[in-house]
Formats: structure tokens, C-alpha cells, sequence
């Protein structure tokens, strides 16, 4: 586009007392230069035609900062993106299309405000629910950050699911590490912790949350910056294969009990069994819970290998769909194989059929690969059964005002790359709470949830954005549309007396809201706007693109 | 050196190895707790593949969208350094504080001046691979890697020594970039060799077709063989492209008005260069048509008028004005041009034919060569006799000859005075002159024109011996006594050179030189009067077109800063075109292939003479392309040092002499983040990756779906970029295997994705199909992805088929497999993408040694289940795929983990080496009036 004729143009706007061509207005040389500019002109509006704000307008604000102008006295028009780019062969179009929005970048930045951003002093403590394996690393991980810690354990004893794990395939000791564990959280005097403990109500938000737990009768309550959900998740209690019906039909966790206590199944079924069929997919990829449990298939071919070490002679069958030994956990299913034990493909709709027979069970199978029907004589059938979330999440979730997925597991802020932040600030995620997941990978996302709660603990205060909303008191009559728009339930809705009448208002809390600016556009009162947004700026900038003026 | 104090304390600082979206999560991470962090990466820019995909699974969200905030936010960053194209090389230390060596490669940009605006992208001559696409598209030898890069500067790839010294660079006039345009034409690059010929020639057509080329003379590759013939390939170039098409620049007006007197090659020159830099610029010619010397003496059959005319449309096309039939000092005085206009050029050139001044001379019959050739260029009726006698030995001559001959000359003969070694002519001219039936009489000088009957008819001479050398170093010559002879002649042309016409500059007292020359200062063209400045062979004398050209583009420059206030003088390196010595040549001699030059082909001597057609066919594009490969500096490959980027860039950010440098840092902790590397199917040659086209690897396919890819998103194969109906997806491609017993865990959901966006892009017509063995959904959200793709039709095929075929008609791929009640199928397929697994880094093994880890069986790094992130050596952390095959927000996950591990290490150190930004008070404005400052850039 002619750049010049741009500059031209908006030196003829109202208000506009200098404008000049750069090269590149991002680079150095520019930012030192835009300084001068603003000292030499006494300029108390900056607009800066060039590229996206979404890259480059904390850039420039920094810019007009540093020149000792508030930050929000900037305007940015993206003439790259918006004419040379989507433009590029067309000129004079491009042309008259950049004149138009600086027109009404300029049309805006006469109305703009100095805007302040508020500070909120951090608390700099952490609570973490769920004193599972997940729970306990975070809360560690956060004391040896350096940071109080408070570990809240709905159970009497801490340790989650991790102490019915008695193996592991690479023959680490989970139960040795988990002793560690437990020593090193009660002795931290850091960590305080509460068992048989429950969540009563969380308020405030990042920074500054306040919390009462209820414990033996008794209330307590804590104040903290940040919070980590680490709840984590239970065994699939599975109503199919005859389970609970018969003696011989065990989960993977149970067989791992008995295995793990060394004579106790060989006694109840009267020595080493001959025969053990594990059943895969018990309460995962169906209809009611379509999710894979992603544990399963590798705590199969972790039992199956086990039952062949101690019993080489043991005929183990294991009948699956899509065999999900991911990772270096391929090495074992290999092993597997290589001893013997048997894989059975099934499909989903030929589900496999136990039944009793004599004093042992029969097993039938479709066997896919080979396309026949397959009968089998077993002493024990083994479900490996899924994965599924605590009921407790949903309360969790509504105090914490975060959400949870159609299958009950909470729902992290970004599927990508923010895997264990929620939508709200200063509340993180960690384990089974958030999807089925091995040791390693909850002390994974534990660890990370530390990380991501030393970036608030860290700070003496949170700098909030100056662009949020803000209630105009005299406007608002408490009509309360705007509060359930709210993504980020920002807003309440309060009463009091003024004038010796009831007042209704909604109040904004400043720490949690984005400035997305729903409430403005559901108001029909002007009672609620985005600084920076205001109705009348945004207008001149409408009339600005119209030509009216 | 280090301070001592440092050692044994805690340092609160992170080195973090590697770019990816792991690395600069744990360097967000990190910062934002207080820790300075250095985050290192071997490549000029940060952002790992997930910069390189298009959608990430499971909801197809844009991986760019998603990474470029970060990458932005990395990039800004304050307390994060990035230390691109560096290689850690030693780690001392101890937990908690550990000394760093790496070692940093030339980037030969400066970063801090780079604006990474890419103005040199365009104008460089190398074409190489571009990583980012996987070689699938080209990029210049200077790039960035894509458009979002952080750092977004330049970084030129620069890898072997240039094995000649680019003589033929320095040996131009006006410093052609040849071995650039010739690494184009080598590149098949034509049309780009044109324009980078356009840059610096604003008549490369005319010179690639009469240069003198003193680049060939220079050429270093003479030495060894033969030169490259670069001017052949200009005109090779120049034939090719349609001038009347190419687009006209952005041109930025200054209001300014020069005149310029003269259109021929030093006036359209500076004409050309200055209405380039905004000015308004105007010619004044005498003659009827533009062009000068170039149209009225040189002839057809060298150069065709339409070409020349072309190169004059399109400088007029640049908004120069052409007033023609106007000569300067009769039909508008110098005066009156010099009141209405802010400065002028004067290149009147070298009008007039030298006289013999011998007796006869004035006799019907004979003329001067000038004359000669200027009649028939414009249309005059010419004729010759029979016999023809031409004088002189320079080109002027030979084209006066040659000319003859087409007029009808029956015996032409050239007298010289000189022998043949002196000839100032071509020697490519009187090859052809020869080989056209024309007779080179040496060291004979005629005396007298002889006549009956008022016509011409005998000529008498005299014969020559050399003497001593001259002041031109030539021998003299000097007449034999009593050799007189006489020839018999119809028709004698005298061509020995031109004059001066430049009486009309009298009026202003401009000063004239020897022969009628203006002078003018060497260097800048000037004039001792202000804003007057002249040019070309009317301050040389009679000098070569280049010659011209370059003398009306230095005088352009001058004109400009004179425009511009600015002092008209200014140091112009002038480099001399350097030989190679006999060491160097010997070198050369074992390293390349001597090649003969390649022969450009032309019209047959006895059917040339029968009319003016021209003489040159020129090269066919194959020929171009061998010739252009024999060019020494297109033997090495990355840049050629031909420093086109260097005089494009505004701001200074080149440096070529960067060297390599050590760079030492202080550190607590380390977090590796490498990275993985893709499998590289060719070594599963059953699979026919590498030898069949159609045949790509995930990632690639990954790029041919990106918007920003080699077809901007529009999915195409390979082979014929036609878009496929029928798509192979072959899982477990290096996973899964004996040598690779491991699942590289992310294969199944972006074969799943990329069958789901290929369709989106072409259509639900296309056909999908995915081989697998187990499908590996078990991520969250991964399961329900996989059943989607399956109601969009994307079809599963339980299966690994052992080869894949290709059909060498139609480059299709076969597929057999077995389905599962053991029926043999076979089918046919447009493309077959490759489900390439995760392999560890190539450098793992060098930094398990750097660092002192342990690696597992497959190289990547040994972790344990209880210490996820951390390496055997304590205060070395590590994430991602390094430790095992994962996908993106695992890679995330594990990252932060590392942070935290590295933060519980170093958190008395926090806030203890990052920097505090200090503002000035914030100004008051209210009740201002708004003052608005508008800052505008394209």
C-alpha cells in the first residue's frame, strides 16, 4: 500500500499533531524514536498502524510507558494483516482500507484513559486436595519450593490407590516409595495436613482464596494463594462377568493383591491355576464410559507376566480389542508373548460370555483374527476393569467454579498446552482427577502443577490487566443479565441500602475477570463496560469506519 | 572467566537445551518464578516440530495459533536469553552451580540489527531445501525458517569456502552479480536471473547481447578451463523473459525533477535509476528514437531494435519521459532546461565518425562509418558497390564490414594498420567477420582516394611495419617507404573512431577537455557547475555500452544525494577482480572436472550474410543450465558470498566475518529438552520411502496440509502436484519393530488427524485408509476423536502390509495385504503417507556424554518411574520426548516438572539474577487536549 499517503491522510484527522513513516516500527532504533516523538510533540495519545496487537501492543505500551505515558493511551490499527496481507494485489484498495482504520484507531485514541492496574498481595500458600500420589508429590514439591502447604485427604490415611500397586513391570517398589513418601510428608513442617478431612466452601480467587475444611466436626480455615485439585480416581466396580457373583472373577487390582501376598490365591482356588483369562476393556470404550482407561492393557501384561513368573505353566489368555502398551511399555507385551501368554482379539459388539462351569468358569469368545468361535476352561477370570472419576468431583467443581467433562474428569484450560491449569487463575490439576494415567505420569503432572503454583507463590502480588470490567453504580439496577454470561463467573449480583431504600448492583471481582466483555454486551442499561471499551469509544470508532462524524 | 565467588554457591539461573514447546515451557515456567534462563537451541530459531505441524489432535485446533503467543511471549521475554545455533559442548559443576562452555555458530546476520523485514530473501541467488517444509518447497541461502520465527532474524547458510574469487563480480563496471544470476540459471531459476540482472542493469537484454564482458576475461575459472560464458547467459535470460510483463515497482515520488540529456545507454541509465529513487525524470534526444549508439550503430543482426526497444518501454514504464527530436542548444537551450528542473545529466555520448582527413576523402562513395551505420538505422537508403573497403580495426569497423557484406558487398575487405594482435575489435566479432567471407588486410593504411569521372574507383595505401610502443602501449606503426599499391574500391568506409558534439553546453561556461570532452569529476560525475552532471562516452571519449551505463548510474547516485542535500562525494570501494594463483589453480584442477565451454549455436555464416537477421541463437535452457553448472562458485553449496543481501540490506545487519565463538555461562540447574528426531523411512526400503515420490513421511504430509506449507494447504502429491483420491496411512513405521520395540504413542492419533484434515481440504470423496495394528486412542478425548474419524468415513485396516509397489505409469502405489479371514487384497493408491515413529535425537548420544547421563537401550534418556523428569545426574532435569515417545501436552507436563524439580533446587537463588524494569512517573494529561501521534508502517 502507499504508506505515505496513509501518513498524509492522518495528519489531516482531528487531534492528530504528528505522524510519521517507519520501516518497521517494532524495531529498536523505532521504539527510541516513538520516545523522542511523544517528548518533542508533548503527544498523549499513541496509534501505531502496523501489524496485530495480539503480538505486538505489549510492545508498544511498554514504549509509551517507558516515555512516562500511561500504558492505555495506545491505539493499534493492523494495517499488515488487514490490508497488505489479505490485499496484497490490490493497491489502492489496500490503500483506502488502511486510511479507514486509522481513522478509526484515531477516532478511538481521542477518548482513550489512563488505566490502572490493580495489585493484589499473594498469599503465599497452596492447598492441595487429595492426598493420593498425586496430592502428595505437589504438596512436597511445593514445601521444598519453599512455600506452606495445606494437604487435605478425605481419607484416614494418605496414599490413594498407589498402596494397592504391590509391582511395578521394571521392577522398581512402589510400596518402599510410597512409605518414602508418606515419611517425608509428615515430616515436613510445611505440609499440613488434614485427613478425614472435607472441603466445606473455597472463596476468593488467585491470590488470595479462603477455605474452610471440615474435620472430626471441627471447621478450619485456611487461607492460600493457589490450589491444586489432585482428587484423583477409583476402580471401575464392574457389574458384567459374573462379578461378585463368583468367587474366581477378580479385578486386576485384586489378582495384584493376591499375587502380591503370595499364597493367598493359590490357596483359595487349591494350588497354581491352570488356566486365567483377563478380560480387557471392563467399563471402558463402551457406550456408558466410550474413554479408554489407558491403565489396563499395561496392568494386564504386568499381571500376566507376573502370574508366568511364578506359575511358567499357567495358561494365561488375555482378550482385548487394541492392545495400548504405548511407550517403552511395548517392550513388555512383546515379553508377554514371547511367554506364552495369549492375546484374543474381540469385538466390541461380540463381547465375550462367562459362565460357570463345574467348580471352575468357561469363557467364549469370538476370536477375530482367526474368525472362530473360541471356548475356554478357566480358574480364573481377571477384568481389567477402567478407570472411573469420584462423585466428589462435581462438588469440588462448583466450589472451585471450574469445570468438569461429560465423563466426570476435570477439564484443563487448554487440551494443549495448558494440561494442568484450569480456565481460572490459580487453580491447577494433577492425576487421575484429570484422566487415568500410570505412576509416572501423575507424578508428572503433579511436579508440573508445583511448577505452575510457584509462578503465583513467587510473586509478593498479581498485577491484573487494566482492561476488565467495571460496574457503573449509577446505571446498574441489578437486573443481573450479565452474570450468568459470565465465562468467568466474575460477577455477583449484591444488595444494600442507599438512601434508606435497598440498592440492587452487580459487583465485579477484579481478580478473575478477562475483560472479554459479555457482561457489556448483554447489559441493556450501560450499567457494566470494559475499560478501554467503553460504549462511546467504541462508537466514535463505529462512526469513524461509517464516515460519520 | 568466572567470578570465584560464584563457585559453591547456588547460581539462579536454568540452562534449558532445546526450543521445542518443552523447552519453552519450562523456561515460562521457570522465569515466572524468578529464575534468569538461558534457553539454547542448535537452530536459528526456536519452536521444535510442533512449529512444523498444521492441527494437533484431538481438536484440531491450528498448532501455529496455539504456539505463536508463546513463541511471541519467549521472544520478549526480559529474563529469558535465547542463544540460537549453539551446541553445548562441556558442563562442569555441581548441582546448584554449574559452568557451561557452548559453542555458537555463525549466524552471519547481526541479531541486533536484523529487523527480520526479509528484503533479502528475494535477491538471493542460492535456492536450497527448506527444513521447515522438509525440503518439499525451497528457501534462499538467507532465510528465516518460517514466518513466525522467534528470533525473527535472518540467519545465512553458509557452509564450504568459495572455491574462486568472484572476479567476474569486481571486473563489471557496475558489479553484475554473475555468479548469482549464473547459480539462478543453475538452478532453473530464469526469470529470477533476469530481475537479478534488472537490479543493477537497466539494460541487461542490450548488454547480453554486446557487452565487451570483461566478467569472462576475469572469470577464474579461465584459469583452469575455459570462462563461463555469462554474457550468453544473460542473453539467454533476457530472451526469455517478456520485459513488457514484468511488474513495475512501488516508487515512493520526491518531487523532484532532473533532466537528462541523451537517451542513450548513460542516459536511460541514470533516466532509469533515478526515477527509481522517486524522482521525475525527463530526456531530452535529438534523434527521432531512444536508444543512442545502441540503435544507430550497432546493427540488427547484433541487436534487433524490438529488444532494445523493450528495455526502453519498461524504463518508461517506470515513469521516465522520453522527449525525443529535440536537440538541446537549437531547439531549447541548456539554460532553459537547467530553470526548469532541479538538476541534469548530461550524456550526449559520441556523435560524430573521425575523418581520415586524406585526399578524396569528400568523393561520393565514401563515408565514415558512423554515418554509415546511423543512415541505415534510419532508414536511409544505403548502398554499397562490389568491392568494399572498410578502414579500421575496432568494432565499429567490423560492423561496418559485416554490414557491407548484407548490403550486397561482394568482396569486403577490412584495412588495418596494425596486425592482428593489436585489433581493439572483439575477438568473437572477427571471428565471425571472418568466418562471413570478410578479408583482414593488416599493417596497410590507406593514402588517397582515387577517382574517375567524380566516383570512386581505386584506393591507394601503403604498407606498415611496427614501431615502438605508443602511449596506449600499442606498437606503432609506421610506414615502408615505397610499399604504395593500389586496390580497386567502389565503396570505402572510414570507421576510426568518434567525436565529440558538445558546443551547446558553451553557453552555461561549462569547460571542455581534450577532443571536446566535458569535465566532468571522475568520481561523482559532477560538473564545476552545481547540479549539472554529465556522463558516459562525452566525458570518456568513445568507451563500451557497460561503460555508459555505469558512468550514468554513478552519476544517478550523485544526482540523488545532491537531491537530497546530502554531500555528493562518498567513498565507492573499487575492488579489483583477483586471479587466482598457480597453487589455487592446481587445487581446482584435482577438485572439479575441467568442462569444456559450452558452444552457443548461430544462424549459418552463408545464410546470415543474405539479410540482418540476427546472428546469435542463443542457448536452449538445457545448454543454459550445463553452462551455468560449470560456474566455480555454484560448485559449494549455502551462499556464495556474492553479497546480494548485503547490498539490499538497510540496516547494516550482515556480517559475513562472524566467526564462531565460545560463549560461557553460570547456571544452578539444567533442564534437556532436545527433542526427538522423525524416523527416517529410508531404512525400510521395502516400504519405498525415498525411491517413490508419492510416498512421504507424516511430517511431511503434516507441511503439504499447512497453510504455510510447499501448496499453501491444498493437499497435492508429490509426483505431479494433482490432488490424490485415494490416501494409504502405514502406521507403526519404525515403531514397533524388532530393532524398535517400543510404541512411539502419538502415530495413531495424527494419522487419525491428518486423515481427518486431508479430507476436510479435498473433499469427503477422498478415500482414506489407515493401516494398523492396534489403535492406540487412549489419551483423553482420544477415543472419541477415533470414532469420529470413523463416521467421517475414514477407514480402519487391521493390517501391516509388508511393501508397497509402485505403478512407474501412473506413479500410483500398490498395496497387498491380507485381510483378516485370509483374503489377499490389493489396492490402489494416489499417495502413501508414512506413519513415522519417534525416534530419539541424533545428538542424544553426544549429549548423554556432554551432560553425563544415561541413556536407555534406544538412546533416549534413562528415567525412573518414581524420578519422571530427572536424569541420573542430580541438577539435570529433563522432559519431553527425549525420555520417551509423548505427545504434545505430556511434553508440557513433563516440562513444568522439570522447572519444578529445578526450582525446588534453586529457591534461595530466586529473583537473584533477573533483571527490574525501572519507569519513569507517569505524566499526568488529564485535561489535555488529545495530541495524537500516529506511527505508521507496512
Amino acid at each position: 500500500m502507499k504508506v505515505p499517503d496513509v501518513v498524509g491522510y492522518a495528519k489531516t484527522l482531528p487531534n492528530v499533531v504528528y505522524a510519521e513513516n517507519n520501516l518497521y516500527t517494532c524495531s529498536n532504533d523505532t521504539q527510541e524514536r516513538i520516545k523522542e516523538k511523544i517528548k518533542e510533540h508533548q503527544l498523549n495519545r499513541v496509534v501505531v498502524a502496523s501489524c496485530t496487537p495480539r503480538t505486538h501492543e505489549p510492545l508498544f505500551r511498554n514504549t509509551i510507558r517507558e516515555a512516562g505515558l500511561n500504558p492505555y493511551l495506545f491505539e493499534m490499527a493492523n494495517i499488515r494483516d488487514q490490508c497488505s496481507w489479505v490485499h496484497m494485489h490490490e493497491f489502492e484498495k489496500a490503500t483506502i482500507k488502511s486510511r479507514d482504520l486509522v481513522r478509526m484507531a484515531v477516532a478511538k485514541a481521542r477518548l482513550l484513559e489512563p488505566l490502572q492496574r490493580q495489585s493484589v498481595p499473594i498469599v503465599k500458600s497452596a492447598l492441595v486436595i487429595g492426598g493420593g500420589l498425586s496430592g502428595m508429590t505437589s504438596a512436597l514439591e511445593i514445601a521444598n519450593q519453599g512455600f506452606d502447604v495445606y494437604l487435605v485427604e478425605r481419607e484416614k490415611e494418605i496414599g490413594g490407590n498407589l498402596r494397592r500397586i504391590h509391582y511395578l513391570l521394571n521392577g522398581e517398589k512402589p510400596q518402599q516409595e510410597l512409605k518414602t513418601l508418606i515419611t517425608k510428608v509428615k515430616e515436613n513442617d510445611r505440609i499440613h495436613l488434614f485427613t478425614e478431612a472435607k472441603i466445606e466452601t473455597i472463596e476468593g480467587s488467585i491470590g488470595n482464596f479462603k477455605t474452610k475444611i471440615a474435620i472430626n466436626g471441627d471447621s478450619r480455615e485456611i487461607e492460600h494463594g493457589s490450589v491444586i485439585v489432585a482428587t484423583g480416581a477409583k476402580e471401575y466396580n464392574p457389574t458384567e462377568y459374573l462379578y461378585g457373583q463368583h468367587e474366581r472373577v477378580l479385578t486386576q487390582l485384586e489378582l495384584e493383591q493376591r499375587l502380591a501376598a503370595g499364597d493367598g490365591l493359590l490357596k483359595s482356588i487349591g494350588g497354581n491355576p491352570r488356566t486365567v483369562v483377563m478380560i480387557q476393556c471392563v467399563g471402558s470404550r463402551d457406550d456408558e464410559r466410550p474413554y479408554c482407561s489407558r491403565l489396563c492393557c499395561t496392568h494386564a501384561v504386568k499381571n500376566a507376566l507376573k502370574l508366568k513368573e511364578l506359575s511358567p505353566t499357567t495358561n494365561v489368555y488375555v482378550l482385548y480389542r487394541d492392545i495400548r502398551t504405548y511407550g517403552f511399555k511395548e517392550s513388555y507385551y512383546t515379553e508377554a508373548r514371547q511367554k506364552g501368554v495369549v492375546f484374543i482379539r474381540y469385538d466390541k459388539d461380540q463381547k465375550p460370555g462367562v459362565s460357570k462351569n463345574h467348580d471352575g468358569l468357561r469363557v467364549d469368545v469370538y476370536d477375530q483374527t482367526l474368525g472362530i468361535p473360541v471356548e475356554i476352561a478357566t480358574d480364573l477370570v481377571v477384568l481389567s476393569t477402567g478407570v472411573v472419576p469420584h462423585e466428589d468431583n462435581k462438588t469440588i467443581a462448583q466450589l472451585l467454579k471450574v469445570p468438569i467433562n461429560s465423563e466426570g474428569f476435570f477439564l484443563e484450560a487448554h487440551m494443549k498446552l495448558r494440561p494442568v491449569d484450569f480456565a481460572t487463575d490459580g487453580v491447577f490439576l494433577a492425576g487421575l482427577a484429570h484422566y487415568p494415567k500410570t505412576i509416572e505420569e501423575s507424578i508428572i503432572q503433579a511436579q508440573a502443577a508445583s511448577a505452575k503454583a510457584a509462578t503465583i507463590l513467587s510473586r509478593e502480588s498479581i498485577e491484573l490487566e487494566g482492561n476488565i470490567s467495571q460496574v457503573a453504580d449509577e446505571n446498574c439496577d441489578g437486573c443481573a443479565y450479565c452474570v450468568d454470561p459470565c465465562p468467568y463467573k466474575a460477577i455477583t449480583l449484591l444488595e444494600y441500602m442507599r438512601e434508606g431504600a435497598i440498592k440492587k448492583t452487580v459487583e465485579v471481582n477484579e481478580t478473575v475477570c478477562k475483560g472479554c466483555g459479555c457482561c457489556q454486551a448483554t447489559c441493556p442499561k450501560k450499567g457494566i463496560f470494559v475499560r478501554g471499551f467503553k460504549l462511546e469509544q467504541i462508537g466514535a470508532q463505529v462512526d469513524a469506519a461509517l464516515g460519520v462524524t | 572467566m568466572l567470578p570465584h565467588d560464584t563457585q559453591g554457591k547456588k547460581v539462579g539461573a536454568v540452562l534449558i537445551v532445546g526450543g521445542g514447546i518443552g523447552g519453552m515451557q519450562a523456561a515460562l515456567d521457570l522465569a515466572a518464578c524468578g529464575i534468569k534462563v538461558y534457553l539454547v537451541d542448535n537452530k536459528p530459531s526456536i519452536g521444535g516440530v510442533m512449529a512444523q505441524l498444521d492441527k494437533t489432535f484431538p481438536t484440531n485446533d491450528c498448532a501455529m495459533c496455539t504456539q505463536a503467543p508463546r513463541l511471541v511471549e519467549i521472544g520478549r521475554h526480559k529474563d529469558i536469553e535465547l542463544i540460537t545455533m549453539s551446541e553445548v559442548e562441556r558442563v562442569e559443576g555441581e548441582p546448584g552451580n554449574f559452568r557451561i562452555t557452548l559453542k555458537k555458530r555463525p549466524r552471519y546476520v547481526d541479531i541486533n540489527k536484523c529487523t527480520g523485514c526479509g528484503l533479502c530473501f528475494p535477491s538471493c541467488p542460492v535456492v536450497m531445501k527448506n527444513e521447515y517444509d522438509l525440503g518439499l518447497s525451497d528457501r534462499k541461502a538467507i532465510s528465516i525458517l518460517f514466518p513466525q520465527a522467534v528470533p525473527n532474524k535472518a540467519a545465512i547458510d553458509r557452509r564450504e569456502e568459495r572455491p574462486c574469487k568472484a572476479a567476474c563480480m569486481d571486473a563489471c563496471p557496475i558489479h553484475t552479480n554473475a555468479l548469482g544470476y549464473v547459480k539462478l540459471i543453475a538452478e532453473g531459476k530464469f526469470r529470477e536471473a533476469y530481475q537479478l540482472n534488472r537490479d543493477v542493469n537497466p539494460l541487461p537484454s542490450i548488454c547480453g547481447k554486446v557487452c565487451f564482458a570483461p566478467c569472462e576475461e576475469a572469470c577464474n575459472r579461465g584459469e583452469m578451463d575455459e570462462p563461463i560464458a555469462i554474457r550468453q547467459l544473460k542473453m539467454f535470460v533476457s530472451d526469455l523473459v517478456n520485459i513488457d510483463e514484468l511488474p513495475i515497482p512501488q516508487i515512493t515520488k520526491t518531487g523532484k525533477k532532473v533532466a537528462i540529456i541523451g537517451a542513450g545507454p548513460a542516459g536511460l541509465a541514470a533516466a532509469n535509476d533515478l526515477s527509481l529513487a522517486g524522482h521525475e525524470a525527463t530526456i531530452f534526444e535529438a534523434k527521432p528514437e531512444p536508444g543512442g549508439m545502441l540503435r544507430y550503430a550497432i546493427p540488427d543482426y547484433r541487436l534487433p531494435k524490438d529488444v532494445l526497444q523493450k528495455e526502453v518501454n519498461y524504463i518508461q514504464r517506470l515513469g521516465v519521459e522520453i522527449k525525443t527530436g529535440v536537440e538541446v542548444g537549437k531547439d531549447i537551450s541548456l539554460a532553459e532546461i537547467r530553470k526548469n528542473h532541479d538538476a541534469v545529466f548530461i550524456g550526449v555520448g559520441a556523435q560524430g565518425g573521425m575523418k581520415l582527413e586524406i585526399e578524396g576523402e569528400r568523393l561520393p562513395g565514401v563515408t565514415d562509418g558512423i554515418r554509415f551505420l546511423r543512415d541505415l538505422a534510419m532508414g536511409q537508403k544505403v548502398r554499397v558497390g562490389k568491392r568494399v573497403a572498410v578502414i579500421g580495426g575496432g568494432n565499429t569497423a567490423m560492423d561496418c564490414a559485416r554490414t557491407a557484406k548484407r548490403l550486397g558487398g561482394e568482396d569486403v575487405k577490412i584495412f588495418y594498420r596494425r596486425s592482428r594482435a593489436e585489433m581493439p575489435a572483439s575477438a568473437e566479432e572477427v571471428e565471425a567477420l571472418e568466418k562471413e567471407g570478410v578479408h583482414i588486410d593488416f599493417l596497410t593504411t590507406p593514402q588517397r582516394f582515387l577517382s574517375e569521372r567524380g566516383t570512386l574507383t581505386r584506393m591507394e595505401c601503403i604498407r606498415m611495419k611496427l614501431g615502438e610502443p605508443d602511449a596506449g602501449c600499442r606498437r606503432r606503426p609506421v610506414p615502408i617507404p615505397g610499399s604504395n599499391f593500389t586496390v580497386v574500391v567502389d565503396t570505402a568506409i572510414a570507421a576510426l573512431g568518434q567525436h565529440l558534439e558538445t558546443d551547446f553546453v558553451k553557453e552555461l561556461g561549462l569547460p571542455l577537455g581534450k577532443n571536446g570532452t566535458i569535465v566532468a569529476d571522475p568520481k561523482t560525475g559532477g560538473t564545476n557547475i552545481e547540479g549539472i552532471f554529465a556522463g558516459g562516452d562525452v566525458v570518456t571519449g568513445a568507451a563500451f555500452v557497460i561503460d555508459a551505463i555505469a558512468l550514468g548510474k554513478k552519476a544517478a547516485r550523485s544526482i540523488n544525494r545532491y537531491l537530497k542535500s546530502e554531500p555528493i562525494e562518498v567513498q565507492e570501494e573499487e575492488k579489483k577482480p583477483q586471479k587466482l594463483t598457480l597453487d589455487e589453480v592446481a587445487l581446482l584442477k584435482r577438485r572439479f572436472p575441467t568442462l569444456k565451454r559450452m558452444v552457443m549455436r548461430e544462424e549459418p555464416a552463408k545464410k546470415r550474410i543474405t539479410d540482418f537477421r540476427e546472428v546469435a541463437i542463443g542457448f536452449s535452457g538445457e545448454e543454459a543450465v550445463k553452462e551455468a553448472l560449470r560456474c566455480l562458485a555454484g560448485q559449494i553449496e549455502g551462499c556464495i558470498l556474492c553479497g546480494e543481501c548485503e547490498r539490499r540490506c538497510d540496516a547494516k545487519a550482515i556480517d559475513y566475518v562472524q566467526k564462531e565463538e565460545t560463549v560461557e555461562l553460570n547456571v544452578g540447574a539444567i533442564v534437556l529438552s532436545p527433542g526427538y528426531e522423525s524416523f527416517d523411512a529410508k531404512g525400510k526400503q521395502e516400504l519405498g520411502y525415498g525411491r517413490y515420490a508419492n510416498i512421504v513421511s507424516a511430517l511431511e504430509f503434516e507441511r503439504i496440509l499447512s497453510a504455510s506449507g510447499p501448496y499453501s494447504g491444498k493437499v497435492l502429491r508429490p509426483s505431479d502436484q494433482k490432488a490424490p483420491k485415494r490416501i494409504a496411512f502405514m502406521q507403526c513405521v519404525g515403531s514397533r519393530d524388532v530393532e524398535r520395540d517400543y510404541c512411539s504413542s502419538i502415530c495413531c492419533m495424527y494419522a487419525t488427524k491428518e486423515a481427518i484434515i486431508a479430507k476436510e481440504h479435498v473433499g469427503e470423496d477422498l478415500d482414506c485408509d489407515i493401516f494398523f495394528m492396534d489403535m492406540r486412542a487412549f489419551g483423553k478425548g482420544f477415543e472419541a476423536y477415533y470414532e469420529r474419524a470413523k463416521e467421517l468415513g475414514v477407514n480402519y485396516i487391521r493390517c501391516r502390509p509388508a511393501s508397497v509397489e509402485e505403478i512407474p505409469e501412473s506413479k500410483n502405489l500398490l498395496i497387498k495385504y491380507l485381510v483378516e479371514d485370509e483374503k489377499k487384497v490389493s489396492r490402489e493408491y494416489d499417495m502413501v503417507v508414512l506413519s513415522t515413529g519417534v525416534a530419539p535425537p541424533h545428538s542424544a548420544i553426544k549429549i548423554g556424554k556432554t551432560f553425563g547421563i544415561a541413556l536407555n537401550r534406544f538412546n533416549f534418556c534413562q528415567t525412573s518411574i518414581f524420578k519422571p523428569a530427572e536424569s541420573i545426574r542430580e541438577g539435570v532435569y529433563v522432559a519431553g520426548p527425549f525420555t520417551e515417545p509423548k505427545d504434545i501436552p505430556e511434553t508440557v507436563m513433563q516440562a513444568s516438572a522439570a522447572a519444578s524439580k529445578a526450582l525446588s533446587l534453586l529457591k534461595e537463588t530466586r529473583g537473584s539474577l533477573i533483571v527490574q524494569k525501572e519507569y519513569p512517573p507517569e505524566r499526568e494529561i488529564a485535561g489535555e487536549e488529545p495530541r495524537v501521534g500516529v506511527f505508521v508502517c507496512h
